[in-house]
């Protein structure tokens, strides 16, 4: 009964489950999902955010097209904006999709 | 003056000398108005990351220049106009 309610959780409850598995005791059934710490535009300088540049903006969207969280990409709060800003830009010249899945092969 | 960055996507389907032409008309169309281009830069054909106009394949021109900000909407409303513009954007640059 437990289980399948963990199971739907939205990943919302993130923050609070770390706190719940210690009172629990019991979190076998919760899959690990690594994730990154640092934000990647501040730890490489040379990695800037250009809406021209889909190859990187694309790793910040999922396969349908929306942009992905910060909980995801580790991405500090003000580079996250300026990716959502620049996903934007990039999705009214059609270099990104607004939705649904896109191939990368003009690179 | 400042920093603009304008891309714009031109119908695919159009053959060499009328694109040349459509590049051309927005060069000297920047140049009128006191606007220096730094670069035109041609991506060339590339596919729609979404049909726009019921097509899927559009031509891709970057121009880096510097304008009047103030006229700045004049030239986006002459763009409008052409219907071979599949497309704009004109970003400030910093």
């Amino acid at each position: 009964m437990t289980d399948s309610r963990d199971y739907n959780r939205s990943d919302r409850s993130d923050r609070n489950d770390r706190n719940d598995s210690q009172g629990r005791g019991s979190n076998r059934n919760r899959r690990f999902v690594s994730r990154p710490k640092y934000c990647q535009f501040c730890s490489d300088k040379n990695l800037t955010i250009d809406y021209k540049n889909v190859e990187v903006l694309s790793r910040f969207i999922n396969e349908t097209g929306k942009i992905r969280p910060r909980r995801q990409t580790g991405t500090c709060a003000k580079h996250q904006r300026e990716i959502a800003k620049a996903i934007k830009n990039a999705r009214h010249i059609a270099l990104l999709p607004f939705e649904g899945d896109f191939w990368v092969e003009n690179h | 003056m400042h920093k603009y960055e304008l891309i714009y996507i031109l119908q695919a389907d159009l053959d060499e000398a009328t694109l040349d032409a459509a590049v051309e008309t927005i060069d000297t169309l920047i140049k009128n108005n006191q606007g220096e281009i730094t670069k035109t830069d041609r991506w060339g054909k590339r596919k729609l990351a979404y049909p726009i106009q019921k097509t899927n394949e559009g031509y891709y021109v970057l121009v880096n220049f510097e304008y009047n900000p103030e006229e700045v909407a004049a030239l986006k409303r002459t763009m409008g106009f052409n219907e071979q513009i599949l497309r704009y954007s004109v970003v400030r640059v910093d």
